[in-house]
């Protein structure tokens, strides 16, 4: 499955601006300028994909989660290294941890940062196609990346291929470093081009 | 000073909304799920609920909905980080009185609480 010049021009545009909505979430959350890389969007057949994103995320990582659904679902993930999280939690928590471990109350503050940042994002989506996205209550997870994506793919034993959209982002006073990852399938692919191309 | 029910599941939606309210010398009482607001709602008789949307068990349209039948002239304000148009249209048909999006901004919020207890709109578009 291959995209048109068109189609990857418009998809990587309406993914940066949703994504971009993100990045002026998180910097109201931080109070820091947060930098983000251009998104770059890929077709991976299913087997693929977890050596595909290998290459740009780290294993050792700690995941916000929420599943989208409507006219177009899939699977939103919010990925930050383990390092990073516990500096995130520590800037929103005030709290300095000797440990450099995530306990329940950081789990909390990250969940719901992931919440605000992955429906600002879907959001934007949603608004922009003119569909209504649903979203699940977000998940923090702690697995390594390979375990989170064959979990994803168990779950929707359809899957053949995904589109993944992919950025990365940093804080400007701090080493926190994340990536955001959408993952469709084709049905819900094919349903983003139609809106897409009705775009012009 | 009005007293005013915070409804959400995140701990730090609640911090920090209780920050902004008490700033502006508002009493704030707090749950953190659906069935435990509506026990407070009965109990505190607030002037005001502020709820989130996606919670754990009960979801925020449908509590909502129940706050808008035990008292249809009570003021409800959403307050959610799902930004989407037709979201706003729903929160706006199922009786809300305003939408504040997360994060939050302490001006807007107090704005738009300040607008609500006024007894006004405030047009969440």
């Amino acid at each position: 499955m291959i995209l048109t010049e068109q189609q990857s021009d418009s998809l990587t545009e309406l993914i940066n601006i949703a994504f971009s909505r993100t990045a002026a979430a998180l910097s109201d959350l931080t109070g820091q300028r947060v930098f983000m890389d251009m998104p770059e969007i890929a077709i991976y057949p299913i087997a693929d994909l977890v050596g595909a994103l290998e290459t740009v995320v780290p294993e050792e990582i700690t995941t916000v989660h929420q599943i989208f659904e409507g006219p177009v679902g899939g699977d939103a993930l919010l990925l930050l290294d383990y390092e990073g999280a516990v500096k995130l939690a520590e800037m929103l928590t005030d709290e300095h941890h000797a440990t450099h471990r995530l306990d329940a109350s950081d789990r909390e503050v990250l969940t719901e940062v992931g919440n605000i940042l992955l429906n600002a994002c879907l959001s934007m989506f949603g608004n922009i196609l003119e569909v209504h996205v649903s979203f699940s209550v977000p998940r923090l997870r702690l697995e390594a990346l390979s375990q989170l994506l064959e979990s994803l793919i168990i779950r929707k034993e359809g899957l053949r291929y995904a589109l993944v959209a992919h950025t990365a982002f940093r804080l400007h006073d701090s080493a926190v470093e994340g990536h955001l990852i959408i993952v469709l399938g084709v049905t819900a692919l094919d349903r983003l081009l139609q809106a897409v191309d009705t775009l012009g | 000073m009005a007293k005013i029910l915070i409804v959400d599941d995140s701990k730090l939606s609640r911090r920090t909304m209780r920050r902004i309210l008490e700033s502006a010398a508002h009493e704030v009482v707090e749950a953190s799920e659906g069935m435990s607001a509506l026990e407070q709602y009965v109990v505190e008789q607030p002037d005001l609920v502020i709820m989130d949307l996606t919670m754990h068990g009960m979801h925020g349209l449908d509590l909502l909905a129940q706050l808008h039948s035990l008292n249809p002239m009570g003021r409800f304000i959403v307050a959610s980080a799902d930004i989407q148009r037709t979201t706003l249209v729903m929160v706006e048909g199922a009786g809300a009185s305003a939408f504040i999006p997360k994060p939050f901004m302490a001006d807007h919020v107090l704005n738009t609480v300040h607008s609500v207890l006024a007894g006004g709109q405030h047009d969440p578009h």
